[in-house]
C-alpha cells in the first residue's frame, strides 16, 4: 500500500483538532473571558485542560509519523468531523463572550440566599451591592438601615412595572446558573438609565412602601451621586 | 429572538462548554488509562452478574473515580467494551456521578443545615440507577447499545455468551485487530497490553467525538435556557407535584454538572418543596440536554428513551414519597 502524504493521514487530522481545542482553552484562560463566564475556582481547571489536551495533540502528532499511521488516510466522516471541530473552535476564538447582563437576569428569579450574617461586621460604605442584598435577606427590617451610606456598583436590571434596579449576577458555577441580586433605586428625576449600563452609585438608604406588596416597605438607595463606569474585569459575584 | 439574547445563549454555551471539557478530558484520561492497564478487561467480566448486586457495584465504583456525568460516559463506555456486566455499568453510568466524593461534599457544603439531603441524594441516586439497571436490559443488548459499542463489547464477551455468528466480521471478515481479541478470547490467553501509542491514539478519537457531542448539547441546553424563563418553572414552587415536575424540567435544561449542581439549587431551595429540590439533584446527573448527545454514544434512540422516561419516572416517585414524609 502507497503511503498517503503526512497532511492526509487520519492521525494527523486528529493531532491538528486536539491542537484546536487545546488552543480554545488555553486562549480563554488567558483572554479574561473566564471572569464573565465561570467562578474564579474553577479558572484553572481550563489552562491545565489546554496543557493536558496540547500534550495529546504533539504524541498524537508523533504518532502519525508511525509505518502504521503512514499508509492509513482519513476518511470523509474523520475529516467532516476534524471541520466541525475546526469551525467550532474557530468561532469560539474570534467571538468573545459578550452577555446581556439584564436579558439574562430578566429570565431568572432573583437570589434569595441570606448570608451568615458576617456582612453586618462591615461597615456601611464597604458593602458591595451582594452584600446589601445578602444582609436584606437575612435581616429583613428596613429600618435598621435607614439613613446608612451607600457606595455600591451594578449594572441596571429592568423589573417590569416597577423603575429599574441596581442588580449584581451571582454564580456558583458558571453564567448557565447566574442569579440576579438587585436593589432598587429611587432614579433622579430626567430619563432613566438604559439596561446593561454599568453604574457606581453613592448615596443613602432609605425606606419607603412597597408597590409590589401593599402595607409593605422596602429599602431603596436614594442616590447623591451617580457615575458610569465600563463593565468590571470581574463582573460575577460568588 | 434580538441581538441582545444571542449574545447571551453564545456566552451561555461558552460557559457550559469550558466548564464541562476539563471533566470530559478526565473521563477520557481515566477510560485511557483502564484500557492500558488492564487490557481485555478480565477483572470487568468477574465483576458481579446478579441484578441487584450488580448495579450496587457499579455504583460503588463512582467513590474511586471522581467524574462527573461528562467524564462519566468515557469510563462507563470503557467498562461496557471490556465486557463488564450490563447491570455494573448501567448502575456505575448512572449512579457514579452523585456517589463520588466531589460531589457529596458539593452537596454538604451547600446544604449543611439539611443533613436528610445527605442521605437521601446517594441512597436516590443508587435506587434510580438500579431502577433504571433492572429496567434497560429488558431491551436486549442489540436493540439497547450503539453498533460499535456492541461490536467491541463482544469481541471479549466468553463464547458461551455470544456466538461466533454475533461477532462482526469473525475471524475472516474482521481486521487483526479484532482477529486477535477473537483469537485470544477463544484460547483463555491474556490479552497483550497495547502499546503506548494506541492508548494515546484512543484517547485522542474518543476525545474528539465526545466533545463534538458536548458542543451539540451546550448549544441546545444554552438556547433553550435562554427562550424559557426560569421564573415560569419556578412559580409552581409550592403545589407538590407540580414543584417536582418543574424541577425536574429544570435540572433537564439547566444542564450544569452533578459537581456544582448543589450550589445552584441553593439559590432556589427556599422556594420550591424538598421533594422538588431532591428531583432536581437526582435527575441532572443522570439525563439533561447535555447529556443527551454523549448518551447517544452509548445507546441506541430507543435506549435513549427508556432512559429518560425510566429517570423521570423513578425521579418523580422519589420526589412524592419525599414530600409525603418532609411537607
Amino acid at each position: 500500500m502507497p503511503t498517503v502524504p503526512l497532511l492526509r493521514r487520519a492521525a494527523t487530522w486528529r493531532a491538528g483538532a486536539l491542537a484546536l481545542w487545546a488552543a480554545v482553552m488555553l486562549h480563554s484562560a488567558f483572554d479574561g473571558r473566564l471572569h464573565l463566564l465561570l467562578r474564579a475556582m474553577y479558572h484553572p481547571l481550563v489552562p491545565l485542560t489546554g496543557v493536558l489536551l496540547a500534550a495529546l495533540a504533539l504524541l498524537q502528532l508523533r504518532q502519525a509519523t508511525t509505518a502504521a499511521e503512514q499508509r492509513r488516510p482519513g476518511t470523509k466522516r474523520q475529516g467532516l468531523a476534524t471541520a466541525a471541530t475546526a469551525l467550532v473552535a474557530l468561532l469560539v476564538l474570534a467571538i468573545p463572550p459578550a452577555p446581556s447582563f439584564a436579558d439574562l437576569a430578566g429570565q431568572r428569579p432573583p437570589d434569595e440566599s441570606a448570608d451568615d450574617g458576617l456582612s453586618f461586621v462591615l461597615p456601611p460604605l464597604e458593602r458591595s451591592l451582594t452584600d446589601w442584598v445578602r444582609l436584606l435577606a437575612s435581616q429583613p427590617d428596613p429600618h435598621l438601615f435607614a439613613g446608612d451610606p451607600v457606595r455600591i456598583s451594578g449594572f441596571v436590571l429592568p423589573v417590569e412595572g416597577q423603575s429599574p434596579q441596581i442588580a449584581r449576577l451571582r454564580v456558583r458555577c458558571c453564567l448557565a446558573d447566574a442569579s440576579p441580586v438587585g436593589l432598587p433605586v429611587r432614579w433622579p428625576r430626567g430619563p432613566v438609565p438604559a439596561a446593561d449600563r454599568w453604574l457606581a452609585i453613592e448615596g443613602t438608604m432609605a425606606v419607603e412602601p412597597d408597590p409590589a406588596a401593599s402595607g409593605r416597605e422596602r429599602l431603596v438607595v436614594v442616590p447623591q451621586r451617580i457615575r458610569p463606569i465600563p463593565r468590571p474585569r470581574r463582573p460575577l459575584e460568588p | 429572538m434580538g441581538p441582545a439574547r444571542l449574545a447571551t445563549i453564545w456566552a451561555l454555551f461558552q460557559g457550559l462548554l469550558l466548564e464541562a471539557l476539563p471533566f470530559l478530558l478526565i473521563g477520557v484520561l481515566i477510560s485511557a488509562a483502564a484500557r492500558w492497564l488492564a487490557p481485555g478487561g478480565r477483572w470487568l467480566q468477574r465483576l458481579p452478574r446478579h441484578p441487584l448486586l450488580g448495579p450496587l457495584t457499579g455504583a460503588a465504583l463512582g467513590f474511586a473515580l471522581p467524574a462527573c456525568e461528562c467524564g462519566n460516559v468515557p469510563v462507563a463506555r470503557q467498562l461496557m467494551v471490556g465486557g463488564a456486566p450490563m447491570g455494573t455499568a448501567l448502575g456505575f453510568l448512572f449512579a457514579a456521578p452523585v456517589l463520588n466524593p466531589i460531589v457529596l461534599a458539593g452537596t454538604w457544603a451547600a446544604f449543611p443545615d439539611q443533613p436528610w439531603l445527605l442521605v437521601a441524594r446517594p441512597l436516590g441516586a443508587v435506587a434510580v440507577a438500579v431502577g433504571l439497571a433492572l429496567l434497560l436490559p429488558l431491551l436486549p443488548e442489540g436493540e439497547l447499545l450503539q453498533a460499535d459499542l456492541l461490536a467491541e463489547r463482544r469481541l471479549v464477551q466468553p463464547l458461551k455468551e455470544v456466538s461466533l455468528l454475533e461477532r462482526r466480521g469473525g475471524l475472516v471478515g474482521g481486521g487483526l485487530q479484532e482477529a486477535q481479541a477473537l483469537a485470544r478470547a477463544g484460547s483463555g490467553a491474556s490479552p497483550l497490553r497495547p502499546p503506548l501509542g494506541e492508548a494515546v491514539q484512543h484517547a485522542a478519537r474518543e476525545f474528539l467525538e465526545l466533545a463534538l457531542l458536548l458542543v451539540m448539547g451546550c448549544l441546545i441546553a444554552a438556547s433553550v435556557q435562554s427562550l424559557v424563563p426560569r421564573a415560569w418553572l419556578l412559580a409552581v414552587g409550592g403545589a407538590p407535584t407540580l414543584s417536582i415536575l418543574a424541577l425536574m424540567l429544570l435540572a433537564m435544561v439547566v444542564s450544569v454538572c452533578s459537581s456544582v449542581d448543589a450550589f445552584l439549587a441553593l439559590g432556589f431551595a427556599a422556594q420550591v418543596t424538598p421533594g422538588a429540590l431532591l428531583a432536581f439533584l437526582l435527575l441532572g446527573p443522570v439525563i439533561d440536554l447535555k447529556l443527551v448527545g454523549l448518551l447517544g454514544l452509548l445507546f441506541r434512540p430507543r435506549g435513549l428513551i427508556l432512559t429518560t422516561a425510566g429517570a423521570c419516572l423513578f425521579v418523580l416517585l422519589i420526589g412524592q414519597w419525599i414530600n409525603l414524609w418532609r411537607l
